[in-house]
């Protein structure tokens, strides 16, 4: 096992993308990971995060910077000296070998002993749950998806790896798989408590996999945190608006003396908010549980679009559009159909970002829960 | 399928479905009547042979002809200096040899290039090698064949170390089994097929095996072979056909009719025969007399056909045992 540790790593592409641009790799990385840590890499497509597993797997060489594993410079190991086991995407079984084969190749080239493979073989099926040792005998295109990933996994942990990388490993199966599985990669993250690493575009499984969380965007890591640092603490809009589903709502306002003008309404502020902000266009982020339904006072009318009903969270967002940006409100389940709603943002729970650029001007950080 | 069953209640299905299948069974009939003929006439006694028009069916069918045809050398030398079987084994030597030598160098390039050179010299060396596939090989055969004489001079004698009367050391393969294979170590044709199935394995899956420890090459056989044996058969079968029936080639590089392939015997005892049968009597005289016991013994035509199916024969045998997997082969790369 090992903590795992990226010293301003950079990595530039030669191959250029279908539109001539150039194909993200790093850019000027840093990361700390503590061992036992599970880490989830999230971001939109193209932003690097597997390069970033690449690298620390040895796969792709970095063009600068260091790669430690416990303190040792690893930087320029291959990818075959690091003892990592990486889980992929398209679960990258070896299709002409049996279940049980592709777990035995690590031992084969290894040279170790038929007994040692046999017993880490079986000790693995063993942790696996039920009826993996069927799986074992099968060649492996007659197994399903989700089979298939287990299988992935499995040759992931046969070896006792220093770090597990895991490479979207569910995002090719069906919703219901995908949930059990998920809940099965946790299960064995916990069990073993392995230096994780979890790439997924997905920032809900993220959030379900990572002790922290480090979003990526453009090669570079934008943000890195637990959850609540993330949602509460955002480092810039596009961290904001990555983290929560449905998406924070975004408007622009100006702040004119003790009042904030969004929307055409002028909303009176409080007074160390108001002192706060700068008296200039800026943009209010609102998640949808961050505004007041029916507040005393001036109020915003929001005309509502539709309302959507999520019966397994209890939970109801009322959707519409306010200044030409998309807005959406948490309301009660058993909310009437109605056709506007008048709300305010609930200004404890407000995120100020600057006009242009990204830059957060005002988050409301973690709460104080206790 | 292209007709699935239930649709072919539709007039217009039905009609469509019998006018593929006369087309194909018209294809069929065609390409097997060549090899019908071929048969039926080595079975055939000398006279009937030659008969005109030739019957379909040999009214006393005989194996004269496949008898006579082994003793060709015993009794003509100037023919053939060799027995039959000598040019056999020549064919055999020359084509595993490439073989043997080509599909390792030709697979290991084209997965190097497929997997293994990453960056911006990749596609110029993919180029390189496909851009001689542009080149017709009738254009080289002569700059080749040079170059077989005192490699790497094209130049029938090797030239002097200026200042010395010693002449730069050569290869000299020129009039051996070398001059066939050699040149044929690497094959741009089969490289394209190689590198086609190649990049159709996942790069995840070489990495998989790179984070499991195995080096590049423990990777190629134990992970990449295996899952190659399709193009593996098709690229062989395409090498053993094209090696055991090339003719022109051999017949500029082979002098010495010992080491010569049994296409350019074949062609040696082809030519005697067409002197003896059709040409001036002055021009046939040589080749008919060396021939003439033969002749006398009931050899024509038919003898020509049984070295025609010897010939096609190993080819057809190589089809029969590779079936299964060029099946495969040819589904995954939708070629012929």
């Amino acid at each position: 096992m090992a903590g795992v540790t990226l010293d301003h790593v950079s990595k530039r592409y030669h191959t250029l993308t279908a539109d001539g641009r150039p194909v993200t790799g790093l850019d000027d990385v840093s990361l700390h990971i503590a061992d036992g840590e599970a880490v989830s890499v999230v971001g939109p497509s193209g932003c690097g995060k597997s390069t970033l597993l690449k690298v620390i797997a040895g796969l792709e060489m970095p063009d600068a910077g260091r790669v430690l594993f416990n303190d040792v410079d690893v930087t320029r190991w291959p990818a075959q000296a690091r003892g990592v086991g990486m889980v992929f995407q398209d679960y990258a079984l070896y299709p002409a070998r049996e279940g049980e084969d592709n777990l035995s190749y690590y031992f084969e080239v290894r040279k170790r002993t038929e007994e040692e493979k046999a017993r880490r073989v079986r000790e693995v099926a063993t942790l696996m749950g039920i009826g993996f040792d069927l799986l074992l005998e099968r060649q492996v295109d007659t197994l399903s998806g989700g089979e298939k990933q287990r299988v992935g996994i499995a040759r992931c942990i046969v070896r006792d790896p220093n770090v597990f990388l895991m490479d979207e490993p569910i995002s090719n199966l069906d919703a219901k798989l995908r949930e059990r599985t998920r809940i099965e990669i946790k299960r064995l993250i916990k069990a073993f408590g392995i230096t994780t690493v979890y790439v997924t575009h997905d920032q809900q499984e993220a959030v379900f996999m990572g002790d922290r969380i480090a979003v990526m965007r453009a090669g570079r890591i934008e943000q890195f945190g637990a959850f609540d640092d993330l949602y509460f603490s955002p480092a810039n809009l596009f961290v904001a608006t990555l983290i929560g589903t449905p998406p924070m709502s975004v408007l622009p306002a100006v702040r004119r003396a003790e009042t904030l003008e969004l929307a055409g309404t002028s909303l009176p502020l409080p007074p160390d908010l108001a002192a706060e902000l700068p008296a200039e266009p800026l943009r209010l982020g609102v998640r949808p549980e961050g505004w007041l339904l029916d507040p005393p006072g001036a109020a915003l009318t929001l005309p509502i679009r539709h309302v959507e009903r999520i019966y397994t969270e209890r939970a109801a967002y009322a959707a519409g559009d306010l200044a030409g940006s998309p807005v959406h409100v948490l309301v009660p389940l058993d909310f009437p159909a109605q056709a506007a709603l008048r709300i305010a943002p609930d200004w404890e729970r407000s995120y100020f970002f600057a006009a242009e650029g990204e830059a957060a001007l005002r988050v409301p950080g973690p709460p104080d829960l206790f | 399928m292209l007709f699935p069953t239930v649709g072919r209640k539709q007039w217009q299905v039905r009609l469509g479905w019998y006018g593929v299948q006369v087309l194909l069974w018209t294809g069929v009939i065609l390409h097997l009547i060549p090899f019908y003929l071929m048969l039926v006439t080595s079975i055939k006694p000398a006279s009937e042979a030659m008969a005109m028009p030739p019957t379909l069916w040999p009214k006393e069918p005989t194996f004269v002809a496949w008898r006579l045809v082994w003793q060709i050398s015993d009794v003509a030398q100037s023919v053939l200096s060799q027995p039959l079987y000598r040019y056999f084994l020549n064919s055999l030597i020359m084509t595993f040899g490439v073989i043997a030598l080509s599909i390792p160098v030709t697979s290991l390039a084209a997965y190097a290039s497929s997997k293994l050179i990453k960056g911006p010299l990749a596609r110029p060396l993919f180029i390189f090698f496909i851009g001689t596939l542009m080149m017709p090989g009738i254009v080289t055969l002569i700059p080749s064949f040079l170059l077989t004489r005192n490699f790497p001079f094209p130049l029938p004698v090797a030239p002097t170390i200026p200042g010395t009367d010693i002449a730069f050391p050569t290869l000299r393969i020129w009039n051996t089994y070398w001059a066939v294979i050699i040149p044929a170590g690497f094959s741009a044709g089969n490289f394209l097929l190689f590198k086609g199935f190649f990049d159709s394995i996942p790069d995840s899956i070489i990495n998989a095996a790179r984070v499991d420890g195995g080096s590049e090459f423990n990777i190629f056989r134990r992970i990449v072979l295996p899952m190659s044996k399709p193009v593996y058969a098709v690229t062989i079968y395409f090498t053993f056909g094209g090696v055991w029936d090339s003719y022109l080639w051999p017949l500029v590089v082979i002098q010495d009719s010992a080491i010569a392939p049994l296409t350019v015997a074949i062609r040696r005892i082809t030519d005697a025969f067409s002197y003896a049968g059709t040409t001036s009597p002055m021009t046939a005289m040589g080749a008919a007399s060396a021939l003439q016991p033969l002749i006398e013994q009931g050899l024509s035509w038919n003898g020509l056909m049984v070295l025609g199916l010897l010939q096609a024969l190993p080819v057809f045998i190589f089809f029969i045992i590779a079936r299964e997997y060029l099946m495969q082969g040819v589904r995954i790369q939708g070629l012929k």
